[in-house]
């Protein structure tokens, strides 16, 4: 599903430049569970950023599903984003004036799905993560393991091939956090392949693959058993 | 996807509400202003152009080539036959006189009823009303005024005389003489033309108000209101009418007449504005209001765009969830632009009503009778849609790019820096904008005001204080000598004159006089004051050669002033006493020379000027009171008017607010710009005031290390009274040139006239520095004053 090859990406300013990726070469199948580990500053999402399109790279190659994208506009990437791509930040990164129902029902908009299938696909996916009583909530009436179930809702809602985590449980507690990672468990079962940054061993571990990343190269693949 | 748009803009107006204030508050003053402006503009535009032919519609009107070249709106009254018989140019001529101030009285009333007509009477050709559409409601207008004694009235009028509109039938009597039969009733005037008359008279019994006007070779003056509408025939051209019209003094007139004289034509739409040919408005007026208009919409505008931009942070979490969920730039750009016109609908919906509400204060300082109306005035519902969408995309398109333009990742980190949202530069070059603006205004109102001050304080070489002018209806000498010893017995009345007008007055008569034995006369005209001996010593006029005029009913003799000397190219005015001057065929000698006085406003130069007695012209009687017996002395003064003229109605004026009426339209705009200047200075405070607010937001960090690191508070409050002092010095150096170029332009307008000295510029800069230190101050403080434990903690 993706496939990325010698894949560069340098931060300029004025007097200094930092390598954020060096020569970068990761393949991810279709329906796999990949955990991206690493210290702070090693590119980790720099990647994420890159393969969730919302970022491009100064040099490689980028494949996705087949099509190289490493040098797609603005209008491609949003346009392939909408349709493919589904994200789950650490800080849930809900619209505080948008109530659950129309966080949730947002990328639906963007795609252009009708009012009457919107209402029904929100309310399925609302019911799976469990959070259908809380619809007409505001995120700021929400615990921070609700707002992120909120945020993983939205991100399937589209029905996307690919799900992109970043630190998904770096603000939650332990209990929001299992549950969470149990979310996303459930989600590759059923065939989404997921792209997790994470800190965490114990989330790692929830994976297929862990790759290890050091100043913008890998260091280390685990497979886990 | 819109419902969307305007969900979110509505939940984010309710939650930042102070933003929503400041946004809708400021646009809402602005627009409400340029409503009202443009209500004042078209109203002024629209004058006389419900004319259904106004496009062949032309006054003829009088050019003097003198040593100036002098025009007068009325012609010798017969050119309009002339006019009629010589030529073919024209469809219909008509000629309509008119006389001011009349009394009309009811004779077949039970009860003798007396009314003053301000707007006086028009003998009337019946042309008249086929050239202009004024409609009969009843009556037919091409007989109505055919006999001799017929009228016509409108229905304002005779409701007024009779209690009903059915007044055909019914006589009226002008000035106690001639009784009209009312044979037409015409619909009531609209608000929007300057033919005031609401009473028209056979053109035939003019004759018996002043023979000479009536007479068919009264070529030789031209009176004011004897004017001429021709309604030129379809496809000529007023080059070519007039061309034709050149002839008319090579047949009429002999001598240097033939050359000093040309009748030319005036088009209807230029009448309102011609203040020389006694239009009412001035466009140089209405251009100054629109430009105001437009600074007002401005710096509404520019308020919003800085508040949005600075606001912008805020709002970087939204966008980069929004892009990050596939939204192109395009659709954020219209988000935001559905915001703003949320936004700009909600405060035009107030501002209409604000507009509203602030009408008749306008109406009161205008006199006149303008309204607003989306549903009745097509053109106003045009006006307010079109600044709707301009209102939106000046305001909402820049803040609307620059959210579309972050980068997502950045945008999600809020990570966004000043630079990216334009900066500070373009927030400077607002806030400049904005106080440029403020100190334009404010400099403007200083010089108006000036002037207006310089007006009133001027000595004008006479006295205009505590003199009450009554009117004289008759020149019937035996009870003007009786109201006059009457009038000079009471106590409080120092001294009186009968006169044709005081010194200074909007009514000249003017004749060129011929200089001792000289075969021709001069080729300059003289301003005739007729008024009695009392004259100079009643208005305070000073002699400074030779002596006052006898006591006469009749010329004998005249006084001059220094003007009409130095005209003469005579040395001192002790050499032009004794020497005689013709004027209108009467040779008398100068008996004294008055020191200059004004004439007329301060716009115009001081005329040469004659005084002669001659009691058939005294229209008016001055009285010099005592305003200490004020209360007492004006009832008892109307009492004996009314006593010697029991039947004619009294009125009274002083002479200090009939001079002021010259300065009405400068008062007038006077009051506007200071209410405008006020309207944008506040507007731009609001601004401000958001934008301290959010500097001292963004600075909070910034402020919390200088305190930890030892800055007092003085040194936080210069961080902000620096950028903002900078800000205004900037708008100052854009401002003043500006400024004074163009409050220069409307000095010019004034003969006499106040220099914009350094002063004004200083008041102005001290003005809104004064006025942004005390904007700013409350935010600044507090942000000063604040914990810096705190404020780095909320970092």
């Amino acid at each position: 599903m993706i496939k990325i090859t010698n894949l560069e990406k340098i931060y300029r300013t004025e007097e200094v430049e930092t390598v954020a990726l060096n020569k970068l070469s990761i393949h991810v199948k279709e329906g796999e569970f990949v955990a991206i580990m690493g210290p702070s500053g090693c590119g980790k999402s720099t990647l994420l950023n890159i393969l969730g399109l919302l970022d491009d790279p100064d040099a490689g190659s980028f494949i996705f599903n087949g099509i190289e994208v490493a040098h797609f506009n603005e209008r491609k990437r949003a346009d392939l984003r909408k349709h493919n791509i589904g994200f789950v930040f650490q800080s849930f990164n809900l619209i505080d004036e948008l109530t659950v129902f129309e966080n949730v029902e947002l990328p639906l908009i963007y795609t252009g799905v009708k009012p009457a299938d919107r209402k029904k696909r929100v309310e399925e996916v609302l019911d799976k993560v469990q959070i259908m009583h809380r619809r007409n909530h505001y995120p700021q009436q929400l615990s921070g393991g609700q707002q992120q179930r909120v945020a993983v809702a939205r991100a399937v809602v589209n029905n996307p091939k690919l799900i992109l985590a970043d630190e998904p449980t770096g603000n939650l507690d332990s209990s929001n956090g299992n549950e969470v990672m149990q979310l996303l468990t459930d989600l590759n079962e059923q065939g989404t392949t997921i792209v997790m940054v994470t800190h965490s061993e114990h989330d790692a571990r929830y994976s297929h693959r862990i790759i290890r990343m050091l100043d913008g190269h890998t260091v280390m693949e685990n497979i886990m058993v | 996807m819109l419902t969307n748009y305007f969900k979110i803009a509505w939940r984010n107006l309710k939650r930042h509400k102070a933003y929503a204030f400041i946004n809708v508050f400021g646009l809402s003053l602005g627009i409400a202003c340029a409503i009202l402006i443009f209500t004042i503009v078209s109203y002024h535009l629209s004058f006389d152009r419900f004319h259904s032919n106004k496009d062949r519609i032309y006054r003829a009107y009088t050019e003097f080539h003198g040593e100036t070249v002098d025009r007068n709106p009325g012609v010798p009254s017969p050119l309009g036959k002339a006019l009629r018989n010589d030529f073919t140019f024209a469809d219909k001529v008509a000629r309509v006189i008119t006389f001011n101030d009349i009394l009309i009285s009811l004779p077949q009333e039970k009860q003798v009823k007396k009314f003053e007509e301000a707007s006086g009477v028009g003998f009337v050709e019946p042309a008249f009303f086929d050239i202009l559409n004024f409609p009969l409601v009843q009556g037919d207008k091409k007989t109505a005024l055919s006999s001799p004694n017929s009228a016509i009235i409108t229905q304002t009028l005779a409701k007024k005389y009779f209690n009903t509109e059915d007044a055909i039938g019914k006589v009226i009597r002008m000035s106690n003489k001639t009784n009209y039969t009312i044979t037409g009733i015409m619909k009531d005037l609209p608000a929007n033309t300057d033919r005031r008359q609401e009473i028209y008279l056979s053109y035939e019994n003019l004759k018996e108000r002043n023979e000479w006007l009536a007479g068919d070779s009264s070529w030789s003056g031209v009176y004011s209101e004897s004017q001429c509408f021709l309604l030129l025939k379809p496809g000529v051209t007023q080059q070519a009418a007039e061309k034709q019209m050149a002839a008319v003094p090579h047949k009429y007139y002999t001598g240097r007449d033939v050359q000093q004289l040309n009748f030319r034509l005036q088009p209807l739409a230029e009448m309102h504005f011609d203040g020389e040919l006694n239009g009412n408005a001035d466009k140089r007026y209405l251009w100054a209001l629109s430009f105001i208009g437009l600074f007002l919409v401005l710096t509404a505008c520019v308020n919003f765009v800085n508040l949005a931009t600075a606001q912008a942070l805020n709002r970087s979490k939204e966008v980069g969830i929004r892009k990050v969920l596939g939204s192109l730039r395009s659709q954020l750009f219209w988000q935001f632009i559905a915001e703003t016109t949320i936004i700009t609908v909600i405060a035009i919906a107030f501002a209409y009503w604000l507009a509203k509400a602030g009408l008749p204060y306008l109406n009161r300082m205008f006199e006149e009778q303008m309204s607003i109306s989306i549903l009745l005035d097509l053109r106003l519902l045009v006006f307010i849609v079109l600044l709707c969408v301009v209102v939106i995309f000046m305001a909402g398109s820049y803040p609307g790019l620059v959210l579309a333009r972050f980068k997502p990742i950045i945008a999600l980190k809020s990570k966004i820096s000043q630079k990216s949202i334009g900066g500070f530069s373009l927030r400077r070059i607002l806030v400049v904008t904005q106080f440029a603006i403020s100190q334009m205004l404010i400099i403007g109102t200083l010089v108006i005001a000036g002037q207006m001050n310089y007006s009133k304080t001027k000595d004008l070489g006479f006295d205009k204080e505590a003199i009450v002018v009554i009117p004289v209806p008759s020149n019937d000498k035996t009870k003007m000598t009786t109201m006059k010893s009457r009038l000079q017995s009471l106590p409080g009345v120092d001294k009186l004159s009968y006169c044709y007008m005081p010194p200074a007055a909007g009514n000249n008569n003017n004749s060129n006089p011929t200089f001792e034995n000289k075969s021709e006369p001069e080729r300059w005209s003289v301003n005739i004051k007729n008024g009695d001996d009392q004259y100079i010593g009643t208005f305070g006029v000073k002699l400074i050669a030779g002596r006052n005029l006898y006591p006469s009913d009749t010329i004998h003799e005249y006084l001059v002033n220094e003007t009409f000397v130095k005209k003469l190219n005579i040395a001192s005015p002790q050499e032009i006493i004794g020497k005689t001057i013709t004027i209108d065929g009467v040779k008398k000698p100068i008996v004294g020379v008055v020191k200059d006085f004004y004439n007329y406003s301060l716009r115009s130069n001081v005329a040469p000027i004659i005084i002669g007695q001659n009691i058939s012209n005294y229209g008016n009687c001055a009285v010099k009171i005592n305003m200490k017996n004020v209360k007492t002395v004006l009832p008892a003064i109307e009492k004996i008017w009314n006593e010697t003229y029991p039947e004619n109605v009294y009125s009274y004026s002083f002479l200090d607010d009939r001079i002021a009426r010259f300065y009405i339209m400068d008062t007038i705009m006077l009051k506007l710009v200071v209410a405008f200047a006020g309207i944008a200075i506040l507007i731009g405070c609001l601004g401000l005031y958001g934008l301290v607010s959010f500097m001292a937001l963004r600075k909070t960090k910034e402020i919390g290390v200088r305190k930890v690191l030892g800055a007092s508070v003085p040194d936080i409050l210069w961080i902000f009274g620096r950028e903002f002092s900078q800000l205004l010095l900037i708008a100052f150096v854009v401002a003043a040139p500006l400024a004074w170029w163009a409050m220069n332009k409307y000095l010019q307008d004034f003969k006499f006239r106040i220099n914009i000295g350094l002063g004004i510029f200083v008041l102005a800069i001290l003005g809104t520095f004064i006025i942004a230190a005390i904007t700013v101050v409350y935010k600044s403080v507090k942000a000063a004053i604040a914990n810096p434990v705190k404020s780095l903690r909320t970092e």
